[in-house]
């Protein structure tokens, strides 16, 4: 099972590179869309869990 | 050949930008928060924290009444090709064709498949399922826009196509040219971003509107959270790619541009200004009351500091040569289609760059017909025609300058609110909230302003100096036109005021309403949605 998932992500990630560069050759801003919005979300994501750490410190402060 | 009557034409193009304004309410707002959604649920995946799903819940609804409501207005606009641009789905079906049906299939298929899955399966799926149909809804949205958007490039820029004087219409080459056509990839991004950027403004605002009211308040500040950093990179990203197409203006579509930049004579570099306000005056060919910046014009568009930008007058006059050409491409056209002499065809072949010009000279010829006319009545067609090549130039300056002032209110915007949002200051700028709440009607507007400054700019042509709109259009009686553009007005007049009520209603009773009800959270979350989707289909039906 565990050479299964290994073989699947590897197949995963040549198809990936394969995919980077075949569409940063022949279409950069498609590229930059795909990395930009996967950026995007990870800087929005980590906004929130950075304010649920604000939070605790917030609230470890008053106790 | 007789021409359509120009009514008929500016009621066709007219019910055409009705249709596809109307449509473009509904279009950000699917292709922005379902990467919001995607954004959130992969935090409630990481963390485990309930909050999140609230939220991708929540927002989630709010998206399925714009989807159920807003799916259905584009298809109209694929029939009105057939019904209304006749002329132009003959002579440019092969290459519009293709994209289109591949955008048919993805919302169709694709998107709507996955959207039934991501909002009933919260209960029925593993989280990382839900979380991968999630994003493959966000996937499936912004691709059937690409497949929209690489369609529209190819009126602007045709590459991967050729035209066939045998079936007098343009054949399609390369699916490789026309999908990485380099202005295809611009307008997909800069749209999709547009998209990012209205969601954002959208979930930011409504949040501001809780926190206002000091309701909800964990939920809203991590929603405005999310929204201000998503919105702040995604206006850089939309400013950055509006850079982009303007710089691809300026190489391919020389007449837009100038017309966005109401250039009417060549610049003088460096000096030239960039002109934040003037009212261009088409008839006499000038700007009143120019107020500009110097020296940003140049790098603005040119990205140099010594290049020339050409304008309009000269452009007029550039394009003299290419109308007399385009009548030569057209005569000799006319010739091979009676008698299919290879000298005509070679004739053809030597001024077929300029074929599109000669369509636009047929306004002016004797009986529209170009191919029979003498020396001194060409040049007086010519000089008619000259004129013609340009676009209106005030609708087209002022709907970019629109869209360019709004994108700079939306990055102050959304830069502050970042910054409050992460010193943990919001609830004391009751100022900056009031304004995000007021602003979120806004990214939409900029939105509709840019499909302005697309496809008025991109006048007189459908494909541009290939096809004049004139000549695209299908030859209907006036009054069919007036009717059916009633009926769309009112019909989708409807689907806003439905969506907008909706909207203010769920909006207003906020996440607590269903998320946590007595019945649980699933069952009065699924129950609401179905309340939206019954009310649109309703409405749709
Ligand atoms: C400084 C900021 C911006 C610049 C320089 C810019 C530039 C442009 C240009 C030149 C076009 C015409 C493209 C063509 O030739 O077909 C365009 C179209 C468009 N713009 Fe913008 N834009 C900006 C900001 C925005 C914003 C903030 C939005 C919406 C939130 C937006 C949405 C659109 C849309 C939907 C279109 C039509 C689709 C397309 O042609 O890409 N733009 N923009």
């Amino acid at each position: 099972m565990n050479i299964m998932r290994l073989a699947g992500l590897a197949v995963a990630l040549v198809v990936s590179l394969l995919f980077a560069v075949f569409v940063g050759d022949q279409g950069p801003w498609y590229f930059a869309w795909v990395v930009g919005t996967v950026m995007i979300i990870l800087i929005a994501g980590a906004g929130a869990i950075l304010l649920d750490a604000q939070d605790e410190q917030t609230s470890e402060k008053e106790i | 050949m007789e021409l359509i009557n120009p009514d008929v034409v500016d009621l066709s193009r007219f019910q055409f930008a009705l249709t596809a304004l109307y449509h473009f309410m509904f279009v950000p707002l699917t292709l922005g928060l379902t990467f919001m959604l995607a954004a959130m649920e992969t935090v409630y995946v990481v963390t485990g924290r309930q909050i999140y799903k609230d939220m991708a819940q929540f927002w989630g609804k709010l998206f399925g009444i714009n989807f159920a409501i807003g799916v259905a207005t584009g298809i109209t606009m694929e029939f009105e090709f057939g019904t209304n641009w006749s002329m132009y789905s003959r002579f440019f079906g092969d290459m519009f064709g293709t994209p289109l049906a591949i955008e048919g299939l993805m919302a169709f298929f694709m998107e709507s498949t996955f959207v039934g899955l991501m909002f009933f399966g919260w209960d029925r799926l593993s989280r990382p399922a839900h979380l991968a149909i999630t994003y493959l809804v966000a996937l499936g949205s912004n691709l059937s826009a690409l497949w929209i958007l690489v369609a529209n490039a190819s009126m602007n820029m045709p590459d991967g196509a050729h035209f066939d004087p045998d079936t007098m219409r343009m054949q399609f080459d390369s699916v490789v040219k026309v999908i990485f056509n380099p202005d295809a990839q611009a307008k997909f991004v800069h749209t999709s971003v547009a998209g990012y950027v209205s969601a954002a403004m959208f979930v930011m605002g409504i949040s501001a509107f809780y926190i206002l009211r000091g309701q909800h308040k964990a939920f809203a500040a991590r929603s405005f959270r999310m929204a201000a950093l998503f919105g702040i990179i995604s206006t850089v990203a939309v400013i950055t790619l509006g850079d982009v197409l303007g710089r691809l203006d300026y190489e391919h579509q020389p007449t837009k541009i100038a017309a966005i930049e109401g250039l009417w004579h060549t610049s003088k570099p460096p000096y030239e200004p960039w002109l934040a306000f003037a009212l261009p005056d088409d008839a006499r060919q000038e700007n009143h009351l120019e107020i500009g910046v110097p020296f940003v014009l140049t790098p603005l568009v040119a990205h140099s500091f010594d290049t020339p930008i050409t304008g309009m007058t000269e452009l007029e006059e550039q394009a003299g040569p290419r109308i007399a050409s385009g009548i030569q491409a057209l005569a000799a056209l006319r010739r091979y289609g009676q008698a299919h002499d290879p000298a005509d065809l070679a004739q053809f072949r030597a001024h077929e760059a300029d074929m599109g010009f000669g369509f636009l000279a047929m306004r002016h010829a004797p009986g529209q017909d170009v191919s029979a006319l003498s020396a001194a009545q060409m040049d007086e067609v010519v000089r008619q025609t000259e004129p013609d090549i340009l676009p209106n130039v005030f609708v087209t300056f002022w709907s970019f300058r629109i869209m360019v002032f709004l994108s700079l209110w939306f990055f102050a915007v959304f830069a502050l609110s970042a910054y409050v949002s992460l010193t943990n200051r919001l609830e004391r700028n009751r100022l900056l909230l009031k304004l995000c709440m007021w602003s979120i009607p806004l990214p939409i507007l900029a939105t509709e302003f840019g499909w302005i400054t697309a496809e008025a700019g991109r006048q007189p042509w459908t494909v541009f100096n290939r096809l004049p709109t004139f000549l695209s259009a299908s030859s209907h009686g006036i009054g069919y036109m007036i009717f059916s553009l009633a009926g769309f007005a009112l019909l989708y007049s409807t689907f806003i005021a439905a969506e907008l009520f909706l909207m203010f209603k769920y909006a207003r009773l906020g996440p607590d309403h269903g998320a946590h009800g007595a019945q649980g959270p699933h069952l009065t979350v699924a129950h609401d949605r179905k309340d939206a989707f019954s009310v649109a289909s309703s409405l749709s039906s």
